[in-house]
């Protein structure tokens, strides 16, 4: 494919938009046609070829070994959640908000953090760069933490899907302030989550304070650990009593009381947890998980985890599930092939064969008049808005934005996935979502014929990614792509010869 | 000022810890240039190793050995499988190789034993002193950890300085050429690292265990702090390794207590990304090899 639309080189411009318009154009009748379950395994592997894409500019073209898409993604992601949760209008142009300006600053902020990372991945070589990113793959959703009110901290967020009329998609028409309110106030009580939101949101509707709730939040971060020593003693037990028997029925009593027991029980589990056990916990908000085990390991969760939002949707109808899954498809593609179109222009064009030759030597470049740091920072801005267009895809789909959907292992089945389908070429990149996305339901097909034990069919698609991604390395470092491609050189030049 | 000690006394033994796991890195990068991102998963997987023995025996002392010896030979075979068949070909293969080894390792790990996070409880005595009246953070398994660690540094120190083969790993990792040709089989000194550094990394492991829980992923954060400990010491060095690795621990420990634990990877990559603007070489490297 690739020869053939080199000969028209001089109308790239024209040949790339017709590709990526005639892939559109299938993949949105695809879409159309194909049932729900099937519309979301689109949506997924759009939103991986999206990401891709920037792997392939990052990793192939440039050479730059990155961890760090898993973290614009989540960028991306909380961008566009909390863009599309708390603002009603566009600031400065004062037009109403809708889902395409929260992509818009989604890309910004992969933009802005792109050239940052850059700026210091620019003087970085190898294994530096991989354990730099590596880092920030680790760290970087770890900042959620720090802002419970305005991230969500360890819970994250739930977001209603945008719909195309400009409203929200909801199962039950609440108001947009009330979900809001209710995500913001749910952060960090994992075993009540589900209760809590409701006797808050009546809390704060008779108050009609907002901030009050922040300032609890604000105050148990910072005071808690004198507050359980005041508690601990004699007095302040006794008099907690008196009140408590006194106002035993009122509301107030009951209010009180529960703030400081959830206070509490915050502040010791999370400071342990926090660190240690990010997927279990993506586990537990996720109700309807199919599967527990295989959350932990290595890059297969998202996969579990994405099946979650489509499994909970169930209850609400099949209409309504049915448009959600379409829509969020229609999104996908419509991002994966303006990204792809972007991307095949940058590639053929001058700035592809400024990557490659500083990829290939970087004195030479430089010679030659190019900045081989300047063309390092801009696969890194490039890939990282890619990245972060993809967090806010997935976003969507996941309905959901927290630590626990951008864990370390995204970062690394991008990689694999890359690295699988080839690393030079947008195709195996294609390649690399589907297999992303397949593998695992392949091996849930095989183990539901062969009767394989939870944790064996969860973690087994992770143990293949990282057995092959050895092999492909070792024998075919082209991926299956430039598998094919020197197979079908072989295959040209010995009938050739012969 | 009693919390500052009360931080810095909590974060000696995981910092000896990040020590041990820094050093191993240090074994890999100075016998094959190559950042071993599966040391982490090598760790990971002979604790659970350890944990299967100590269930079956009971005994930590021996679940320690046999994790020792499983580490040994999974750095081995990790080098001859996959980093001396691909270091011939370009670095982002073999740093792309150990991510692939890293990855399938936890998934065989959880495939084997469960993805859910396990306990491993404290050979001894987990809770801390008391002395003068109050009960210092400092706990008898803290002290067994330091003195483990103590001891694994000095015998490698003495292996390195006293002993014809640290000498000759020493050679290899200097200037394989010139090893060679005064006659150290440095393939051999390369394999040595390996398996030293497998060794190191699973002592590291089950010392780390009862303070974290035991995971596929859990150790995963250690590699950050490693690797941070590491490249700040200069990568190739030893002491460096030792000496970061401690301090690493020490600030974590102290920015965790000062506000919350949950900031610890941000500031261990703040840290690296100080170290890597400012002082890239690292502060106890010879070389300086980094430029692009």
């Amino acid at each position: 494919m690739d020869s053939i639309l080199q000969r028209f080189s001089g109308a790239r411009l024209g040949v790339n938009a017709a590709t990526a318009l005639v892939i559109w154009g299938l993949l949105t009748w695809l879409n159309q046609v194909i049932d729900p379950l099937m519309s979301y395994y689109l949506a997924t592997t759009a939103m991986y070829a999206t990401a891709m894409f920037g792997m392939t500019i990052l990793l192939g073209l440039s050479g730059q070994v990155s961890l760090g898409n898993g973290a614009l993604m989540a960028i991306g992601g909380y961008i566009f959640a909390v863009t599309s949760m708390n603002w009603q209008t566009v600031p400065l142009l004062g037009t109403p908000w809708n889902a395409v300006w929260s992509m818009v600053f989604a890309g910004v902020g992969g933009v802005v953090f792109g050239a940052a990372i850059g700026g210091i991945a620019a003087r970085l070589r190898g294994p530096y760069l991989a354990g730099l990113t590596l880092g920030i793959a680790v760290g970087v959703p770890a900042i959620a933490n720090r802002f419970p009110g305005l991230l969500g901290g360890e819970n994250g967020l739930m977001l209603q899907v945008p719909y195309p009329e400009g409203g929200y998609a909801s199962q039950d028409v609440g108001s947009e302030e009330e979900t809001e309110e209710s995500s913001e106030i749910g952060v960090g009580d994992e075993p009540v989550y589900e209760e809590l939101p409701d006797e808050f949101a009546d809390q704060g509707e008779q108050s009609g304070v907002d901030d009050m709730l922040t300032e609890d939040d604000f105050l148990s971060e910072d005071d808690m650990l004198t507050e359980d020593d005041f508690l601990s003693e004699d007095d302040m037990l006794t008099e907690d009593d008196f009140l408590s028997d006194e106002d035993f029925s009122t509301d107030e009593g009951f209010d009180t009381e529960l703030v400081e027991e959830d206070l509490l029980t915050d502040d010791d589990f999370l400071s342990e947890e926090d660190f240690t056990t990010d997927e279990g916990f993506e586990a537990s908000v996720d109700a309807g998980a199919e599967t527990q085990n295989g959350g932990d390991a290595g890059g297969g969760n998202e996969f579990v985890g994405g099946t979650d939002p489509a499994a909970e949707l169930d209850p609400a109808g099949l209409d309504s599930e049915f448009v959600i899954e379409q829509w969020q498809a229609s999104v996908a593609i419509a991002v994966a092939c303006v990204v792809g179109f972007v991307a095949l222009n940058l590639v053929r064009g001058r700035q592809g064969r400024v990557w490659e030759a500083v990829r290939d030597d970087p004195i030479a470049a430089a010679v030659s008049g190019i900045s081989p740091a300047g063309s390092k920072i801009s696969a890194f801005v490039v890939s990282s808005l890619f990245a972060a267009l993809a967090g806010a895809v997935f976003a969507q789909i996941l309905s959901y934005v927290g630590p626990g959907a951008f864990t370390l292992g995204l970062s690394l089945s991008l990689l694999v996935g890359v690295v699988l389908g080839g690393r030079n070429s947008f195709i195996g990149a294609i390649i690399g979502a589907v297999i992303l996305v397949w593998l695992p339901e392949f091996v849930l097909g095989l183990s539901a014929d062969r009767g394989w034990q939870d944790q064996i069919t969860n973690n087994a698609p992770n143990f293949i990614y990282g057995l092959l991604v050895v092999l492909v390395v070792l024998v075919a470092p082209g991926g299956i792509v430039g598998g094919i491609q020197g197979l079908v050189g072989r295959f040209r030049s010995d009938s050739r010869t012969g | 000022m009693i919390d500052f000690i009360d931080y810095l006394l909590g974060g000696v033994s995981s910092g000896a810890i990040i020590a041990l796991m820094a050093l191993a890195l240090v074994l890999v990068w100075r016998s094959t240039r190559v950042v071993n991102f599966a040391q982490i998963g090598q760790a990971m997987f002979t604790t659970y190793v350890a944990l299967t023995i100590r269930e079956l025996t009971g005994s930590w002392f021996l679940a320690l050995i046999v994790a020792m010896a499983a580490g040994l030979v999974l750095g081995v075979l990790v080098h001859f499988l996959v980093i001396r068949p691909v270091k011939r070909l370009d670095t982002s293969g073999a740093i792309i190789a150990t991510f692939g080894v890293l990855i399938a390792l936890e998934a065989l790990a959880a495939m084997v034993w469960g993805g859910d996070p396990e306990a491993f409880p404290p050979p001894i005595e987990n809770a801390g002193y008391e002395l003068f009246g109050r009960i210092w953070p400092f706990s008898p398994y803290d002290l067994l950890v330091l003195v483990s660690v103590v001891i694994l540094v000095l015998a490698l120190s003495v292996v390195f300085t006293r002993t014809n083969v640290g000498l000759a790993m020493r050679a290899s990792a200097f200037n394989p050429e010139v090893a060679r040709l005064s006659g150290v089989r440095v393939n051999r000194m390369l394999v040595l690292g390996w398996a030293i550094a497998g060794l190191v990394g699973a002592v590291a492991g089950v010392l780390v265990a009862p303070l974290s829980t035991l995971s596929p992923t859990s150790f995963d954060i250690f590699l950050v702090f490693a690797f941070t400990a590491a490249v700040i010491g200069g990568l190739d060095s030893l002491v460096g390794a030792v000496a970061f690795g401690i301090g690493t621990g020490l600030v974590i420990a102290l920015v965790s207590g000062y506000s919350d634990s949950s900031n610890a990877p941000l500031v261990a990559l703040a840290l690296l990304i100080l170290n890597l603007l400012f002082k890239p070489e690292g502060v106890f490297s010879h070389h300086k090899a980094r430029a692009v």
